[in-house]
């Protein structure tokens, strides 16, 4: 079975987001929210001796991030409801406390499959997130899943 | 998870090696402090009565939560010991429901010695032991 949408969606950047300031206030809620106690993530001082001088979001940070404002005028939607059927992640490099992160996203696949409750449609939209040096922290490959 | 693993070191480890188990209570204030902090503050994730109306059985916690605690499974297992998470994959089966009692576990599934990784499985579980969050994630151990 084929889904139907314009083969040229797949690989272009649908959108790059504002740079997002990380505040040290976001990182401590975060790791409060989770139970995160490594000292690493929540103690500037002890931080400073770890392996990245100073404080790090935890890793899992990284999908705390939207990927846009105008997803769905970008992104084929199939189906009546959407869910988030899960999330990969490349971890390439730390978030810290004063970074800017910004997000760059393109469809990356669309596929059909069928199980036991159905037809579902999967849309995977990757986002590259990228500090304010330029430099790559992460990719997340969102996989968003439609019923039709 | 009080242990010390800060020893841990890519010779050591050993395919098979358990992850937690990690049992806690999720409570629904935790899951809504994850909504207000992250920006997902919506009634499906925050109040049991606006998620009914949504057609499910409560409050739900966001998926990006449960990897994050999934992922705390894995940094936890790393402790001190300069090992890095450097890749994780998760898919969301079905809802996780706060006020309840989870289980965070997994296992290491193999090693590569060329780039010095080890991956495993892992996975979050209700009372019942049904796995409602699985996943795999990749570990690497500078020289």
């Amino acid at each position: 079975m084929a889904v139907d949408y314009d083969p040229a969606i797949i690989g272009r950047v649908f959108e790059t987001t504002d740079p997002l300031p990380v505040t040290p206030e976001m990182v401590k809620n975060f790791c409060s929210a989770i139970g995160e106690s490594n000292p690493i993530h929540i103690d500037a001082e002890a931080a400073k001796k770890g392996p990245y001088g100073g404080i790090t979001a935890p890793p899992s940070f990284a999908v705390t991030f939207r990927n846009g404002q105008h997803f769905f005028q970008h992104v084929p939607r199939y189906g009546k409801q959407g869910f988030d059927a899960g999330k990969d992640v490349e971890f390439v490099g730390p978030i810290r406390p004063g970074d800017a992160i910004s997000l760059s996203s393109h469809v990356k696949e669309i596929y059909e499959k069928t199980g036991r409750t159905g037809s579902m449609v999967f849309v995977i939209v990757r986002s590259t997130l990228t500090n304010q040096k330029g430099e790559v922290v992460a990719h997340v490959d969102h996989r968003f899943m439609s019923r039709t | 998870m009080a242990e010390n693993k800060s020893d841990l070191t890519f010779e050591n480890v050993k395919i098979g090696d358990p992850l937690g188990p990690n049992e806690f209570h999720l409570s629904k204030d935790q899951v809504r402090a994850y909504a207000k902090t992250t920006g997902m503050w919506v009634p499906r994730f925050t109040d049991d009565e606006a998620a009914r109306k949504e057609g499910l059985p409560g409050m739900i916690t966001p998926g990006n939560m449960s990897l994050a605690i999934l992922s705390k499974l894995v940094t936890d297992w790393i402790g001190a010991s300069g090992a890095q998470l450097t890749r994780m994959g998760t898919t969301y089966r079905q809802p996780v429901m706060p006020d309840h009692t989870i289980t965070l576990q997994g296992f290491v599934t193999d090693k590569n010695e060329n780039n010095r990784t080890a991956e495993m499985d892992i996975w979050l579980e209700n009372e019942d032991g049904e796995r409602l969050v699985i996943g795999t994630a990749t570990v690497h151990f500078p020289r």
